[in-house]
């Protein structure tokens, strides 16, 4: 049945709030009335007992004195005979239902209140559950894109690398390729004899603590098994608690998605922590796990959890994150380091990631892991998961090292032209951050928007591909000052939507903070901050300086230079011994773990 | 009784303003504030000294990970227990 309700702005200039619910309420076929502002309050009690209706609603902003004149007019109201037929509301930013009811009102409505539950409460009935679960689907962003390349000589040099080195490659495997194999039939066996066989297998090229962790739990210092209370615990919260009004964090089409680090340690944080970044509108995670993985041969088994940075990527724990998070959120799990990248894109696939993190060459001079058994686990890992029909992002962090941007891009785009070969999904990662090879050399001295953009620009000038600016974007803009440091975050990603790319990896407030764990309020932070900007942004764009044209060129111009170089080498591990993706200079050494374990 | 501490999820971060006459002044008295709120020792996060007094960002850890969180184990008790 439809109402009839009378709305009162009791405020002397305020009444945007109350038009906007009116016009909702008319939306909805009741009939309604709206007073003018800073009407005496006698005249509108006149008003409200001669019309008759069944609400009153009335919006004031509180101020000192306001809570006595609300309750005065409330007294007028009473005397008036209007409450015995009409309910009297209030509505405003700092109401809550206790104050409502403190000042005699019998509903309030605040900030936090949606125009359901205004509807709802007209009408009489339940809030609806539309404001309880996520309700979205999974984003897909590398379909669009057709890979095709527009510079000519850079896909010709990228042709010619990557087919060496696949050809480099043929033939070869390590005990990491061999790991992931027999992890495969591990996972798919259903005989327990039969795994104990394959588990034999895999103990014997296993590192020692790996052997000795899975098998006697004599775990690796820091790490104990996630208890069956535990899971049951975690399984309980999970049924018991659900996001309620989730938040959206795109404001236009253009937006990108947002992603987030997951690696706290300990499973169960992290799988709470994804659930209400969820809630706040993250659309998807990265799952790091420990820097000592990379050095052991093999990986651990089971649900465990870790007193350090680092969450541990056994298939139950990537499984548990999987099934714990909700059906719409994308996952990646960082794969490239060391010596377990074929095993852990195996695991992440049979897991149910949606994606993996590779990058064959900042794994080999940024992350520890020797040219030659990435270049050799890294293809294989690449062709896997284009099995699993996982996309792969490649993070260029080896900019962080202090290698030069272009250097940096240059890897970059080598693995994406091994994802095609390969045919599997890449997505390119460039930084937006304030690198060392930048600071000592002043491409930022007046601005953080020219160099970022041309990197963007210069990316795209050269092939068509996903973007997806991290890792996470601000790296080196921000201190462990939380104001600061949510601005950082949201300048970035603003400037990330101006340019429209695909998705952005967005850190927390006490990013820069190295002594503890990230804390969920910091979380929190950076995305509220993001989410304001990008209601700022809108559709409309930053405007970079003509500067941002010069640094492209000379990007494509130096990309184009270290490509060449790269194709004199005889492979590409040899290039990268040689120095041409990065080299002493530049902080970045190719890594020692697995040195000659190519068979 | 669960207390509310309890129920931090991880870590409690205190920002505030001491009015101190330089930087080390600042810091201990960052130091001593965790101690007067029952805290024990926190940790500095971000200090900067401005000439007239410091802000700070402070932080306790209640939960680290792989700790064993009480707002998971007693939540559930509670609602078991229909409280």
């Amino acid at each position: 049945m439809k109402k009839r309700i009378l709305c009162v702005p009791l405020d002397p200039v305020h009444d945007v709030g109350i038009k906007i619910i009116r016009n909702e309420l008319d939306k909805h076929g009741h009939k309604t009335e709206l007073l003018s502002p800073d009407l005496p309050m006698e005249e509108i009690v006149k008003h409200a007992a001669f019309g008759k209706y069944d609400f009153i609603f009335v919006s004031r902003t509180l101020g000192y004195g306001v809570a006595e004149l609300l309750a005065r007019f409330n007294d007028y109201l009473d005397a008036a005979g209007v409450r015995e037929t009409s309910r009297i509301v209030i509505g405003g930013k700092p109401i809550t239902p206790e104050l409502a009811a403190e000042l005699g009102f019998d509903k309030g409505f605040g900030a936090n209140s949606t125009m359901d539950e205004i509807i709802a409460y007209v009408e009489g009935k339940a809030i609806e559950s539309t404001t309880v679960g996520l309700k979205r689907e999974k984003k897909n962003f590398t379909d669009k894109y057709s890979y095709k390349f527009h510079n000519k000589e850079i896909e010709s040099l990228l042709s010619d690398i990557s087919d060496k080195v696949i050809s480099w490659a043929k033939g070869k495997t390590s005990d990491g390729i061999q790991r992931a194999e027999l992890r495969k039939e591990i996972i798919h066996s259903k005989n327990e004899q039969e795994k104990e066989k394959i588990y034999k297998k895999y103990n014997a090229i296993s590192d020692p603590s790996i052997v000795d962790s899975n098998q006697k739990r004599q775990y690796i210092k820091g790490v104990r098994k996630v208890t069956d209370e535990e899971l049951e615990q975690l399984n309980l919260f999970l049924t018991q608690n659900h996001p309620v009004a989730p938040q959206k964090i795109q404001h236009h089409d253009k937006h990108p998605l947002l992603f987030k680090f997951l690696g706290s340690g300990c499973p169960l944080l992290d799988i709470i922590h994804g659930k209400i970044c969820e809630r706040w509108g993250i659309d998807g995670f990265l799952v790091i796990n420990p820097s000592w993985e990379a050095r052991y041969e093999g990986l651990l088994d089971g649900y465990l959890t870790h007193e350090n940075d680092g969450t541990i990527t056994s298939f139950s724990n990537i499984n548990l994150l999987r099934k714990s998070l909700d059906p719409s959120t994308l996952l990646t799990v960082r794969a490239h380091r060391g010596l377990n990248t074929p095993e852990t894109v195996m695991l992440a696939g049979e897991a149910g990631a949606d994606m993996v993190k590779i990058n064959l060459v900042y794994g080999s001079l940024g992350a520890g892991t020797d040219p030659e058994r990435l270049a050799v686990d890294g293809i294989y890992a690449i062709k896997l998961a284009g099995e699993h029909k996982m996309p792969f992002d490649i993070p260029g962090n080896d900019e962080l090292s202090g290698v030069p941007a272009w250097k940096t891009l240059a890897g970059l785009l080598i693995n994406v032209m091994l994802g095609i070969k390969l045919s599997a999904q890449p997505i390119l990662k460039p930084l937006f951050c304030y690198g060392p090879h930048i600071v000592i050399n002043g491409q930022m001295k007046n601005n953080y928007i020219d160099y970022n953009v041309a990197k963007i620009n210069a990316l795209r000038q050269i092939v068509d591909s996903p973007i997806w600016p991290g890792e996470p974007i601000a790296f080196m803009t921000q201190t462990e000052e939380r104001v600061q440091a949510a601005n950082a975050n949201s300048y970035h990603a603003a400037l990330a939507a101006s340019l429209a790319v695909d998705a952005i990896t967005v850190a927390s407030t006490d990013e820069a903070y190295s002594r503890g764990p990230i804390c969920i309020t910091s979380r929190i932070d950076t995305i509220r901050a993001v989410t304001d900007a990008f209601r700022f942004l809108g559709n409309a764009d930053f405007a970079p300086t003509q500067q941002a044209e010069l640094f492209t060129e000379e990007i494509i111009t130096k990309i184009t230079e270290v490509l060449r170089e790269v194709n004199k080498a005889e492979n590409l591990p040899q290039a990268i011994y040689s120095g041409c993706l990065g080299n002493k200079d530049d902080g970045a050494y190719p890594g020692k773990f697995g040195k000659g374990t190519i068979k | 009784m669960t207390t509310a501490l309890e129920k931090v999820m991880d870590a409690l971060d205190i920002e505030t303003y001491l009015v101190c006459k330089d930087a080390n002044e600042g810091k201990q008295l960052a130091l001593q504030l965790g101690r007067e709120m029952n805290l024990g020792d926190i940790d500095i996060m971000y200090e900067e000294y401005d000439g007239y007094g410091m802000r700070v960002r402070l932080r306790k850890y209640v939960y680290r990970p792989s700790n064993h969180y009480n707002w998971l184990e007693s939540k559930n008790k509670d609602k078991e227990q229909g409280q």
